[in-house]
């Protein structure tokens, strides 16, 4: 039957289409569902070394409104700490399973550091924004005077997308020593890199279980005058 | 076929020139040529003092000015969706309103861009079958409209008369979104397994009865596939059939598939219009913006449809070569809804989102 003969050609052709439809759509698929804006305080210890991060990240009216939705438990049209309590303790909870979207690194080093589970953790309500304010420590202190810090805050599946605070996104607290600072790297510091990612980040565009939200992502820079 | 197909482009495309204009951004200059963000007009309400605002998006990498600037336009709609709902209460209310329908409508278009919303399994499951492009339309107006329709069913009954927690919400969501994939998973491994026995069955027929080629006997019921005499007949309309009758069954089962699971950002502008005390609001926003769901992913059902009918002509009138290409069709077709259906759902059975 010719018509089988002619199927066998057929087989990649159907590969191939099935392929770039998936590709696409999963490529279309990243687009953000929340927003959050970031602020983080770069937390020093008494030996001068960086002893955890912490965060004040401030959602979107949508999320946020989803976010307290039944939860004024006396009705009073207040949140108060009590009614937003198990809130603030789930939503930390399960940022584990996500990496805390929190990626440190020592600069130039490819391995992340590794952080404790969030304390001190709260969310506050203005009426408009939700911000969860928490505290990631890092298992062990990293000492910026030796090398520079990099804190990258996103989500590399794009559901939520991260952006630092236009005023204020960094600071430091705590004793670091003088001269050390946390700065926001802008994209011209980065070319290099970024040249260097090309090939990989455009096919993480298109695979599915992408790092699609990376590309996104700002990195913060912790470094001492004395290097 | 070709004329709805223009007609649906140049709607799709006008929207989004006016989208993007309303969203106060620039489109990227250049492919990958870093965006040069101008200082672009005050949005039209003050921002919260109180409220960190966050700088845009910057995206790196080849694509990034485009990706950026596809980002910052979905931030500012949704903000200036927000402030529409707002200014119900203060503004003028037919204004506003006539404002936030026309900001949703333009929302669902752009937000359409998520397999979620069918566009990917509606385009494939038309190409699959031997469905026409008013048919392709129509699916996709139905399965939007179902998705619109369950998501106001789902706040009603979750948030305004039983005043659930946003987390119960979310649970909802999800459990649907799961259901949902994995029926599509199921429509497509329907149209597989009935596609491959029907190519085996008139296999079998070829090889093993000739006797039957010439008879000519066309009674073009269509739920006999009987087209073993293909080749010899050679005529188009035989071609055709074989990839399915008319079943308002198979096209109850994608749309229902497709519609159960609510629109996500349409859940979220009911809870905040409600929260506003607005909740009627949310539900014209919410059928808005399905409408505009709708028109992205007719056009793209159309534009797969006027694909194929494009291979078809290539082929001239050989019926071998129209034979290829339905049969590529519906193969292709179902296996990607099969695929993209069983990916969505272990992906939907993933860890649980903080936010």
């Amino acid at each position: 039957m010719s018509w089988t003969q002619c199927g066998c050609q057929i087989v990649p052709a159907i590969v191939l289409a099935g392929a770039a439809m998936f590709g696409l759509s999963s490529s279309a698929a990243a687009h953000p569902h929340v927003w959050a804006t970031v602020r983080s305080e770069i937390v020093f210890g008494p030996d001068h070394k960086i002893t955890g991060i912490r965060h004040a990240w401030t959602f979107d009216e949508f999320y946020s409104a989803m976010a307290v939705q039944g939860l004024d438990a006396d009705g009073d049209g207040k949140y108060s700490n009590e009614e937003l309590g198990p809130l603030a303790k789930v939503n930390v909870e399960s940022l584990e399973e996500f990496g805390y979207f929190t990626f440190v690194r020592k600069a130039g080093s490819e391995k992340f550091l590794p952080l404790k589970p969030p304390e001190d953790y709260s969310i506050d309500y203005d009426g408009t924004a939700v911000t969860l304010h928490f505290t990631l420590p890092l298992q062990m202190p990293a000492d910026p005077n030796a090398d520079a810090v990099t804190v990258d805050v996103y989500d590399p599946s794009f559901f939520v997308a991260f952006g630092l605070a236009e005023k204020e996104p960094v600071k430091v607290s705590g004793t670091p020593s003088p001269g050390c600072t946390a700065k926001v790297e802008t994209p011209d510091q980065e070319s290099a890199e970024a040249a260097k990612a090309l090939t990989e980040s455009f096919f993480s565009q298109l695979g599915p279980g992408s790092d699609y939200g990376s590309q996104f992502a700002q990195t913060v820079k912790i470094s001492c005058a004395s290097q | 076929m070709t004329r709805p197909l223009f007609f649906l482009m140049a709607f799709v495309a006008a929207i989004l020139i006016s989208v993007s204009a309303m969203a106060q951004t620039s489109p990227p200059s250049a492919f990958g040529a870093p965006s040069q963000r101008q200082a672009g007009p005050p949005a039209f309400t003050a921002p919260d003092a109180a409220t960190p605002r966050a700088a845009p998006l910057q995206a790196k990498g080849p694509l990034g000015s485009l990706l950026s600037w596809v980002a910052q336009t979905q931030q500012k709609l949704q903000r200036q969706l927000a402030d529409a709902v707002k200014r119900l209460k203060t503004g003028n209310p037919l204004a506003a309103g006539l404002f936030l329908a026309g900001l949703s409508f333009a929302y669902g278009i752009v937000h359409a861009a998520g397999p979620g919303h069918g566009k990917a399994i509606i385009s494939s499951y038309v190409l699959a079958n031997e469905e026409t492009v008013r048919r392709g339309i129509l699916i996709s107006f139905l399965a939007a409209g179902l998705q619109g329709l369950t998501a106001v069913a789902l706040v009603s009954i979750l948030v305004v008369a039983l005043n659930a927690t946003g987390f119960q919400v979310t649970a909802w969501v999800n459990q649907l979104e799961s259901a949902s994939y994995a029926l599509i998973a199921l429509v497509g491994l329907y149209l597989l397994v009935t596609e491959i026995v029907r190519l085996w069955r008139r296999r079998s027929q070829g090889e093993g009865a000739h006797a039957h080629h010439h008879d000519h006997d066309h009674d073009h019921d269509h739920d006999d596939h009987d087209h073993g005499e293909c080749e010899a007949c050679n005529h188009m309309v035989d071609a055709r059939d074989i990839a399915g009758p008319l079943s308002w069954r198979k096209i109850a089962a994608v749309v229902f598939s497709v519609g159960i699971r609510p629109c996500s950002g349409a859940v979220l502008v009911l809870i905040f219009a409600l929260a506003q005390g607005l909740f009627w609001a949310g539900v014209a926003a919410t059928f808005a913006m399905a409408f505009g769901t709708a028109i992205t992913v007719a056009a793209l059902a159309t534009m797969a449809l006027g694909s194929r009918e494009l291979a078809l002509r290539l082929g001239g009138g050989n019926a071998r070569w129209a034979d290829a290409v339905w049969t590529i069709c519906a193969i292709g077709g179902a296996l990607v809804v099969f695929t993209l259906g069983l990916l969505l759902f272990a992906a939907s059975l993933g860890p649980s989102r903080p936010f």
